[in-house]
């Protein structure tokens, strides 16, 4: 019982120094006597409202005339109750919808924050027949591509954007009857030597997204790298940041453009026509012949070429107010 | 074990050292530790304490100076860089708010408000040349500090371009100004909060290195302990004298080391908890300040767009349930910060709620068709505006945050101060008790000399 003993401390040692080991290796054991969880970080929520995608739809060509106006243009206030006219005037305003980045059409004055433009111009001119009073209207802005989907969810009354006429649109938006047209070109740099799209073969040209412009570009045997942005704007930046060649829209669009950047110009044959017209919903057909009654009046009194000279009066050509063609 | 082991074990001790010069080659033999003799055997119960102790001094040794690192690092580095983070998000984040808010407003961009922007990058580059300092060249963070770096001078050209623009009536302007915006929000912003998050997970990481139990200290120097205490029982026994005072001087050195060990710990892991739960108050606070922020960014971009293109106000509604709602930051945020921050953040959820509100008729009124009232709301003076209720709730978030990371800075501190000495202090005491145990096996062997 006496004796000494190395063995115990040795083998108390020993396992000692085994346990640490474990300890040291074993990650587990990192955690303090009641060190609280860190607060788990949580996703940002996804971005919400995104344009819905375009939906490929089998090949449509050829367009179908508007509705005819039943009689002369009724009194502001008076409309037959149930119909669609009836339904905005009891709401006390025009939805309209529109760009604000297109100069000339649509567009926001930096200055007074105001919207103006021809296709604001007429925006009022529906509201003065809806109201006696162009005042009344609540302007959203659409992104191109969801023009014909804020018609379709009841989003707005009608759209007024230098809305093409298309047979594919016309499955879900019906027009009125054009009140201009226009042609597809090109806006590029002026120290580039780019006199027709055929030299821009394989280039970059941005165009905005679900446009018509956009098929056409994309049709066009030059492999062109189209790329799509929300707005022409958007391409215009990108055009004087060198990220692309050029950009493809209407003429009187690319005017527009040019003419806030005397650096850039617009070349090119006509890549295709294009006619404007109002968009509304299938669904209000009442509202489609009220529509085409007031651009009858603004074609026979003039204020339609009017407000067209006003804004593009000073483009080459100048654009030319379209006759009207009906279906009945 | 027989009673009359001793003078057994001396003969056998002394048999083999005469041997010895006889048979040079067993070198273990040749050595006085060898053998079943009592000095040799005491020789080698010392060298089993002595070394217990100094294994003990050693872990104790790395241990310390791991956990100082890790709370002094953790404090100072990671912390920093959180508060960076949250203040370089807030300083961009209120900038680009600026820029629109200039442009909702129409015309040349009040003065009050271009000054209020160029402030905004200036501390922005302040914290981004701050945060870019503390990063170490391999750090996960750096290509993140880089991004924001890279992409701030592009913004900045954008919004100067958009300027331009507005200035000639053009509407170009807010096409550059709509991309600066995206650009911030959707690489720049981003980024900044994933520098924060990675911040806060390495801070995480440190509090819980800096406050783990000492497992491999603890177990070596327990059995150092033990070793001490059974020589020590069997030394007095075998002697029958009454105590060995180099054993006992050892063995309450080494049971000294320990409970500094252990008292360390547990003030440090209090204080360390203490710490993490602040960390997670403010985390929980940065976030709704960046969800708030990011509201704000929406309400602006929907009045911008009028209701239409990729804005909604959905975007508004799901950022304020998520500071606002049931288990929401708010309530993640009071749960950590317990009743001594509850006041603060009751008042920042009352003007959370407050803004909830006039949002809310700011809404209504947008969608009425009341579209310049609506904008009056978003930006105006009118302290019954969504403008005046957001800052409102921007300056409640800013006293409760602050509140927090002082409290996080008292509790590491008092952490820091904890661990005061710890590398050095128990060290000490185990290579003491190394040299007493090592006197105290000696004076043993002696008497058999």
């Amino acid at each position: 019982m006496s004796g000494v003993q190395v063995r115990r401390p040795l083998v108390y040692l020993g396992v000692g120094c085994v346990l640490a080991l474990l300890s040291l290796l074993v990650p587990g054991s990192a955690g303090g006597f009641g060190t609280g969880a860190v607060v788990a970080a949580d996703p940002e929520p996804a971005s919400t409202g995104a344009a819905p995608p375009l939906t490929p739809a089998p090949r449509c060509t050829g367009t179908r005339d508007s509705l005819r106006p039943t009689g002369p243009l009724p009194a502001p206030g008076a409309f037959p109750a149930g119909g669609a006219m009836a339904a905005i005037v009891a709401r006390g305003r025009l939805v309209a919808g529109v760009d604000q980045g297109k100069y000339l059409a649509g567009y926001r004055n930096p200055a007074t924050g105001d919207l103006q433009g021809a296709d604001i111009d007429l925006v009022r001119q529906i509201a003065s027949a809806l109201f006696g009073d162009p005042a009344k209207v609540q302007f959203v802005v659409l992104d191109i591509a969801d023009r014909a989907a804020a018609i379709e969810r009841g989003q707005v009354d009608v759209v007024v954007d230098q809305f093409t006429v298309t047979c594919a649109r016309q499955r879900t938006v019906e027009f009125s009857t054009a009140y201009m047209t226009a042609a597809q070109r090109i806006l590029v740099p002026v120290s580039v030597n780019v006199r027709e799209v055929d030299d821009l073969a394989g280039q970059r040209v941005c165009t905005s997204r679900g446009s018509t412009t956009e098929d056409v570009l994309r049709a066009l045997p030059l492999h062109l790298d189209v790329v799509t942005l929300p707005g022409i704007p958007d391409c215009v930046v990108a055009l004087q940041q060198g990220r692309v060649a050029a950009v493809s829209s209407d003429d009187v669009i690319l005017a527009g453009l040019a003419a806030q950047d005397p650096q850039t110009r617009v070349v090119g044959r006509a890549l295709d026509q294009a006619r404007y017209g109002v968009g509304m919903s299938p669904r209000a057909p009442d509202l489609v012949r009220f529509v085409n009654a007031v651009l009858e009046r603004a074609r026979a009194d003039g204020s339609l070429a009017a407000s067209q000279q006003r804004w593009y009066g000073s483009l080459d050509p100048a654009p030319r107010p379209a006759p009207a063609r009906y279906r009945d | 074990m027989s009673v009359d082991a001793p003078p057994t074990a001396i003969r056998r001790g002394v048999l083999p050292l005469a041997r010895l010069r006889s048979k040079p080659p067993l070198r273990w033999r040749s050595l006085p530790v060898a053998g079943p003799s009592t000095p040799a055997r005491l020789l080698r119960l010392g060298a089993v304490l002595v070394l217990g102790c100094l294994l003990t001094a050693v872990l104790s040794l790395f241990s310390g100076l791991s956990r100082q690192a890790a709370t002094e690092q953790g404090h100072g580095r990671a912390t920093e860089l959180t508060e960076d983070a949250a203040e370089l998000y807030r300083a961009l984040a209120d900038a680009d708010a600026m820029a629109t808010s200039g442009y909702v407003a129409g015309g040349v961009e009040p003065t009050a408000v271009r000054a209020r922007y160029d402030d905004d990058l200036a501390r922005a580059a302040d914290r981004l040349v701050h945060a870019a300092g503390e990063l170490a060249p391999t750090d996960p963070g750096r290509p993140l500090v880089t991004t924001v770096a890279q992409q701030l001078p592009r913004y900045s050209a954008m919004i100067e371009a958009a300027r331009f623009y507005n200035r000639q009536g053009l509407p170009l302007g807010q096409s550059y100004l709509g991309s600066g915006s995206a650009l911030i929000r959707d690489s720049v912003l981003p980024a900044i909060e994933q520098l924060r998050r990675q911040q806060t997970a390495a801070l995480a990481q440190d509090y819980q290195r800096g406050g783990a139990i000492p497992f491999a200290v603890l177990l070596v120097g327990a059995a150092a302990l033990a070793g001490l205490l059974d020589a020590g029982r069997r030394e007095r026994r075998r002697t029958n004298r009454i105590l060995n005072p180099g054993l006992l001087t050892a063995t309450a050195l080494v049971l000294l080391a320990l409970l500094w060990w252990v008292g360390a710990t547990v003030f440090t892991d209090v204080r360390l908890s203490q710490a993490t739960r602040h960390g997670a108050a403010s985390t929980a606070l940065d976030d709704a300040r960046a969800a708030v922020l990011q509201a704000r960014s929406n309400e602006s971009l929907v009045l911008v767009a009028r209701g239409g293109g990729r804005t909604s106000d959905a975007g508004y509604t799901a950022r304020l349930d998520r500071v606002l709602g049931p288990g929401g930051l708010l309530d993640t945020a009071s749960a950590a910060a317990g009743p001594a921050g509850a006041l603060a953040i009751d008042e920042v959820r009352a003007a959370a709620l407050g803004w909830r509100d006039a949002h809310g008729q700011l809404r209504a009124l947008d969608d009425g068709g009341r579209y310049p009232d609506a904008v009056a709301s978003a930006i105006g003076t009118d302290p019954a505006g969504s403008r005046a209720a957001f800052e409102r709730l921007d300056t409640a978030l800013g006293r409760a945050l602050d509140e927090q990371r002082a409290a996080l800075d008292r509790s590491a501190g008092a952490a820091r101060s904890a661990l005061t000495g710890l590398a050095a202090g128990p060290t000490v005491l185990a290579l003491l008790a190394a040299a007493a145990a090592a006197a105290g096996i000696a004076i043993r062997v002696r008497e058999y000399g």
